[in-house]
């Protein structure tokens, strides 16, 4: 066996005896058998004084390329009993919890105004941004609201310590997305088909109001648009964001910034505008609407006699509470910045 | 503003077998939001929230007036039953009351009658009860038939006791600042100026106007002879007043959205008579009525086409024509409208037409539409795509994402901060200018959540610097970063990596890593605040493809030591130009002041051998001897 010029054997004898062995010793047996003190290879060496000297440089390459096969091949083997002193464990330790990576989490408002985005741009929506500090001119004015007009009590409007601009007015935490909608209309490219995203803010704090919020406000100015396609594209953001099977309906309301105007309803998920216990009338309250007042749309330098427009906004926290069914119960959650609550979504 | 309505009292004016609920839901689709119905006794009380354009209907009268529209449209009947009372006859002429005004645009229309014979006591229970449904107490069969009347026409109205007014004279006039009056509440007010008050002929305050009463004429057990008083005031007037005073009565909240010009003497006489029938008194005077401006007719076009290119159907002109009609849209020759007195305020332009038709026509029988048109080609503003790049990077690095309020305390800013005229709390007086301060709020107020904590918001912050097209304050989003636990130097390679994944160029990356520097809070906190939009400016998708060579890199670990005063992005500097064939250098390990390097030499025309790695290495050993870094030896 211990010819070198069988060293095919000596693989093949390594092949068998490794296909018999069961367990880590039996692995170890062999090793000792193969790399030991009195092993294979040793003997080897010892013979390599027989070896004429012009062939034993050769001679020792080959031993000691032998070798590292040898100790690779039975590495692999005793790989495979790698703790198999814990083998009879193995089905326990497979049934621990995997270790996570690392991982936080987004804020649910910022999920909601994913999900909201994604419903509007395929209906060719581009998203925007206003800024939430703004003049009142913006905020009210230019939307059809004069300084005296009890619609503003509606707004409860925070105000900004700082110099009154004599045609702007005084500067303000704008209430709600709408003051975008005439700057939007004075970039004077049309038509228009504006998501616009922002953060609002009202003096109110109670377990339906923060005094920091998001809104969306979808704004259409295009000629050939009515309250029909309002409709249309409500229901297609009730079935793309609550589910398939729901419809919205308006009601009449009152906004200045929008004549007609509307609030809009959303269908009960359980029982759909029938009335259950959960609903009560059949119908939840989403938000407002309207189609664009000709004032407005004059404060931004449109003809109302050629071009129409609908605006639609409302609370994009609300929205998604509505939705989700996360039962959150007081939305000054989002804001508290608990991360036991943080974590959950 | 929301009202109560008793079913029971609605049906003084109309009889219809629509049940509360029916009522309920026709009010809701076609005029306004009935919130809910309350059953007491036998009676159901609507919440009804009438819209603010709508003061008209902010009384049984008014909500009556449009259920005769919409019930009708629901397949019920409805009739009108009401009948105005007539006018009363003036027993014995003898009371005047001598009224001088000083701009006439106060009182747009003032009017009174004065009754004599009076007997105070107790409203029948009817009466009592109506009051109570709607909220508001009984105070006597005098003061009582005042505020019936509110609720029941929407008229406020105020009643003084005649004898009270002393020299029976009334002076209307604003208020000059300073001057008190006592409310029928027993409060002292101080005024500011402008105020629509009265004054009596012993220069006394007897009247806030259309607010509320002066205690001093205020009727009681004792009196004889009153002068019911019903007026239009001007409602800026009205609500500038009320506002300043922080008064908000319910008379106020109805003055300001407008009174109905000509519904003022019917309401006048159904008092007048309410009050002869309860207390036994008569007309003692003539019917005081100045009229300071007449009401022109307000005429509006009718524009059928107008109706439905809001509509987007076609509702045919006599139907336009008969929903008006019902309303009380008096049509006038052939395309013509008259607007109704109640509706006078309210009623302008086509577009409020429109409104009115489409209204009743049912905006819940108007189809869905799919908006067709040209889609806009809008310039996309791509920092939404790279902000929620940031985002998801950050939370699959660990991070919370956190939303806090744009407003917080003083000792979070500045004194120059922006400031809120009318802060909820002390705790949100000021505007935030940086997103930090918060952030650590919360990873205290946070502390027993774990050991380490990683949280980020990204929002803007608020300068007291202005843009000077816009005149509004500079607002510009940052990222805040805060840590709690977190290795300095880890840290520092996630934001490295943010940039890398940005696509940042590395000057980029340094120039903007090195103006937001980490900052130290102590107890194992850091935080960093980024300018989002420069970081966006520098975001680019675009990535250059490097060949890959077939070649082998030769790896080794080099340990220089580094003299005080160098710093690593100098060293790494000189290694990384002393030769084109290091092609990466990173950073391995620190110990004391000696600094590990992992380096990779690759000739991308050859295979690197031994001898040019030692050749480049003499070239890195002799350029940073020149600043004292020395191999470890």
């Amino acid at each position: 066996m211990n010819n070198l010029e069988d060293v095919e054997s000596i693989k093949k004898y390594l092949d068998d005896r490794l296909d018999n062995a069961s367990s880590a010793e039996d692995v170890l047996k062999i090793k000792l058998e193969f790399l030991g003190k009195k092993g294979f290879i040793s003997k080897m060496l010892a013979d390599m004084s027989k070896i004429p000297a012009e062939k034993r440089k050769e001679y020792g390459i080959k031993i000691n390329s032998l070798k590292d096969e040898i100790e690779g091949v039975i590495e692999l083997h005793s790989k495979k009993y790698d703790g198999s002193s814990v083998s009879q464990y193995s089905d326990l330790y497979k049934s621990l919890p995997g270790t996570k990576p690392n991982i936080g989490h987004l804020h649910i408002i910022t999920t909601a105004i994913s999900e909201i985005t994604g419903v509007f741009v395929p209906l060719g929506f581009t998203r925007t941004r206003y800024p939430e500090v703004e003049r009142e001119y913006f905020a009210f004015e230019a939307l059809n609201m004069p300084e005296t007009h009890p619609a503003r009590d509606e707004w409860e409007t925070f105000f900004i310590d700082s110099p009154t601009d004599e045609k702007l007015g005084r500067l303000v935490i704008t209430p709600h997305t709408s003051s975008g909608q005439v700057k939007e209309m004075l970039k004077g490219d049309l038509p228009i088909r504006m998501l616009n995203i922002s953060r609002c803010g009202r003096r109110q704090i109670d377990i339906s109001h923060v005094p920091s919020f998001y809104q969306f406000e979808g704004l259409v100015v295009d000629k050939n648009v009515n309250i029909t396609h309002l409709i249309g594209v409500l229901n297609y953001f009730a079935r793309n964001f609550f589910g398939p099977d729901r419809k919205i309906r308006l009601r009449p309301y009152h906004f200045r910034f929008t004549e007609p105007s509307f609030e809009v309803d959303i269908d009960c998920g359980v029982c759909h505008g029938k009335g259950c216990r959960l609903c009560k009338s059949g119908w939840l309250e989403l938000g407002g609407a309207g189609m664009v007042h000709p004032n407005v749309l004059k404060a931004g330098g449109i003809d109302s006699e050629i071009y129409t427009g609908f605006a639609f906004g409302w609370g994009v926290e609300r929205t998604y509470m509505m939705k989700s069914g996360t039962k959150i119960d007081d939305i000054r959650h989002l804001f508290s910045n608990d991360l036991r609550f943080l974590e959950q979504f | 503003m929301n009202i109560s309505i008793p079913y029971s009292w609605l049906k003084d004016y109309i009889k219809t077998d629509a049940k509360p609920e029916a009522i309920a839901e026709a009010l809701s689709l076609h005029s306004f939001s009935v919130e809910k119905i309350t059953d007491v006794d036998d009676d159901n009380i609507f919440e009804i929230e009438v819209t603010p354009n709508r003061g008209d209907a902010l009384s049984v009268l008014g909500v009556a007036r449009e259920l005769m529209v919409v019930l009708p449209r629901k397949g019920f009947k409805c009739e009108w039953v009401k009948k105005d009372t007539p006018r009363s006859e003036t027993k014995e002429n003898k009371d005047t009351i001598d009224v001088s005004i000083s701009d006439k645009t106060l009182v747009p229309r003032f009017s009174a009658v004065i009754m004599d014979n009076v007997k105070y006591g107790q409203s029948p229970k009817i009466i009592r009860s109506r009051l109570e449904k709607v909220g508001i107490r009984p105070l006597g069969n005098i003061i009582d038939v005042t505020n019936y009347m509110m609720v029941d026409r929407g008229q406020p109205m105020h009643v003084f006791d005649y004898d009270k007014i002393l020299g029976h004279k009334m002076i209307v006039r604003e208020s000059s600042e300073g001057e008190v009056v006592q409310t029928l509440d027993g409060v002292e007010r101080k005024l500011p100026a402008g105020v629509i008050v009265i004054e009596d002929g012993d220069g006394r305050l007897i009247d806030l106007c259309g607010i509320m009463g002066a205690k001093n004429s205020e009727v009681d057990e004792n009196t004889k002879k009153i002068l019911l008083f019903v007026q239009v005031y001007d409602p800026v007037k009205i609500r500038k007043a009320s506002m300043s005073l922080g008064h908000r009565t319910d008379a106020a909240l109805r003055f300001e959205k407008g009174i109905d010009y000509e519904g003022v003497i019917p309401a006048l006489w159904e008092s007048v008579g309410m009050v002869e029938k309860l207390s036994g008194a008569t007309v003692s005077s003539d019917l005081i009525d100045i009229v300071n401006f007449e009401r022109p007719e307000k005429l509006i076009k009718i524009d059928v086409d107008k109706v439905n290119k809001i509509s987007g159907v076609g509702i045919n002109k006599d139907e336009v024509f008969s929903i008006l009609d019902s309303l009380g849209f008096e049509k006038v020759g052939e395309d013509l409208v008259k607007v109704p007195s109640w509706r006078y305020e309210d009623i302008d332009i086509p577009e409020d037409i429109a409104e009115e038709v489409i209204r009743i026509y049912g905006y819940h029988a108007l189809p869905e539409v799919n908006l067709s048109g040209e889609v806009p080609l809008k310039e996309k503003d791509v920092s939404f795509y790279w902000e929620k790049v940031i985002k998801y990077f950050l939370k699959y690095n660990g991070f919370f994402e956190c939303y806090t309020y744009s407003s917080t305390s003083i000792r979070n800013v500045g004194e120059d901060a922006l400031k809120i005229q009318n802060p909820l709390s002390e705790d949100m007086s000021h505007l935030k200018t940086s997103l930090i301060p918060q952030l650590l709020e919360v990873v205290e107020k946070n502390s027993g959540f774990s050991e380490i904590m990683k949280v980020f918001e990204i929002a803007s912050v608020y300068k007291n610097s202005f843009d000077d097209v816009n005149k509004i304050p500079d607002q510009p989003i940052k990222i805040g970063i805060v840590t709690k636990g977190v290795d300095y130097k880890d840290l520092k390679g996630i934001l490295s990596s943010l940039a890398h994944t940005l696509g940042l160029s590395y000057e980029k990356s340094e120039e903007i890593l090195s103006s937001s520097p980490i900052n130290e809070h102590g107890d194992s906190i850091l935080s960093v605040e980024i300018d989002f939009y420069s970081l966006v400016e520098g975001a680019t998708k675009d990535r250059v493809y490097t060949p890959i060579t077939n070649f082998n890199f030769i790896r080794e670990d080099l340990t220089f030591e580094v003299p005080a005063g160098v710093l690593y992005p100098q060293i790494k500097r000189i290694i990384v130009e002393s030769d084109e064939r290091i092609d990466k250098l990173e950073f391995k390990d620190i110990y004391n002041n000696y600094l590990t390097f992992s380096i990779e030499y690759l000739d991308s025309k050859k295979q690197i051998s031994s001898e040019d790695t030692q050749e480049i290495r003499k070239k890195i050993f002799k350029n940073l001897e020149k600043i004292g870094v020395t191999l470890k030896v």
